[in-house]
């Protein structure tokens, strides 16, 4: 919760989600992966964990694919999934979970990273895989079949 | 934030609600049960997201909204195994009968959560502070889902404001054997204000 991470050819991100938002980024040509467990939308100070907030996770989560780039240019592309009601709650929490997607689709379109696939919504919890070998986001939710984005 | 001694206060609070909630299930069990308190502490958001298991296998919970002085999720958590079981014993029927979450399991599984969710909330409401407090539950709903996604909404609201969250964890026995059941209760953040506000020497917030 609130973690990121990156990898490269071959590795593969997973996390599990509620009412969180999975960020992925992947750079085709260089096979670089890597995936934001956003809880909230924004902070105005510095967080110990910058994964967990939309506006500190997407420049640290490019930061870091960057310097796993090693000096070639980074093209990314991002997916996104989560951002559950999970229990129809209609309290302050029911609202995070949008107020997340916005807030990341609005940061994405600042720094011109196409969203190519969506997963959102809903009222059950998700588990993600992110495969840095194919950039392929896999999608569960328990009781379905996996998706595929 | 609260100190150890809220704490270890908020403790002794809490033993005595699961001390009325045994003898609430075992009333409605028909046989010994026993419920403790397994923890009650303030978490690192990536603890707390662990605390029913690290499994990724999807679990039952049966949570109910809590209202009024103290808002937040009492979840009533088992594996399907443990969770079918119960049914079963309520059903009167040999172990291992119940295999899938059908409407008499589910009901069984709620209402369980109801009594033993009403007679805890009920003890804390008697216990605090000297003086009844107004605690008000929604009837349960049970889902079924990731315990990890499941906790991570529960503790949304705390983890708003902070990156350590309070709850509260309690284990079964029944029949003298442990049972992979778990009673878990999750305020939000100004319903952990007022738990502190409870203990006896403590003063109200401004």
């Amino acid at each position: 919760m609130g973690e990121l991470a990156v990898c490269q050819q071959g590795g593969c991100l997973r996390t599990l989600l509620g009412s969180c938002l999975g960020v992925a980024f992947y750079d085709r040509r260089l096979k670089l992966a890597g995936l934001a467990h956003v809880v909230l939308p924004h902070t105005e100070g510095p967080a110990d964990l910058p994964g967990k907030y939309a506006n500190t996770a997407i420049p640290e989560l490019l930061r870091q694919m960057r310097q796993l780039a090693k000096g070639e240019s980074l093209r990314p592309i991002a997916k996104l999934a989560g951002g559950a009601n999970m229990f129809n709650s209609s309290g302050s929490v029911a609202t995070i979970g949008e107020q997340n997607i916005a807030a990341v689709e609005r940061l994405l379109e600042e720094q011109r990273i196409p969203v190519v696939a969506r997963h959102l919504g809903g009222e059950q919890g998700r588990r993600i895989f992110l495969d840095s070998a194919t950039g392929q986001l896999t999608v569960e939710i328990a009781g379905l079949d996996p998706t595929v984005l | 934030m609260l100190n150890s001694t809220q704490l270890l206060k908020l403790g002794d609070l809490f033993r005595a609600g699961a001390e009325q909630a045994t003898l609430a299930l075992s009333r409605w069990l028909d046989r010994p049960a026993r419920i403790t308190i397994e923890r009650v502490e303030q978490l690192s958001l990536h603890e707390a997201t662990d605390v029913l298991g690290e499994s990724e296998e999807p679990i039952a919970a049966c949570v109910m909204e809590l209202r009024g002085e103290l808002v937040g999720q009492l979840i009533l958590a088992f594996d399907d195994a443990s969770g079918l079981g119960l049914a079963d014993l309520l059903l009167a029927q040999p172990l291992g009968t119940a295999h899938e979450w059908g409407e008499i399991e589910r009901s069984a599984a709620q209402e369980t959560a109801n009594i033993v969710g009403c007679a805890y909330l009920n003890a804390l409401s008697r216990l605090a502070g000297g003086q009844g407090r107004e605690l008000l539950p929604d009837p349960p709903r049970l889902v079924r889902d990731y315990p990890q996604a499941l906790l991570q909404f529960s503790l949304m609201n705390q983890a708003s404001t902070s990156d350590v969250v309070f709850l509260t964890e309690t284990r079964f026995h029944i029949d003298g054997s442990p049972v992979n059941w778990n009673l878990l209760l999750i305020p939000d953040t100004p319903s952990v204000g007022h738990l502190r506000e409870w203990l006896p020497g403590e003063t109200p917030h401004p």
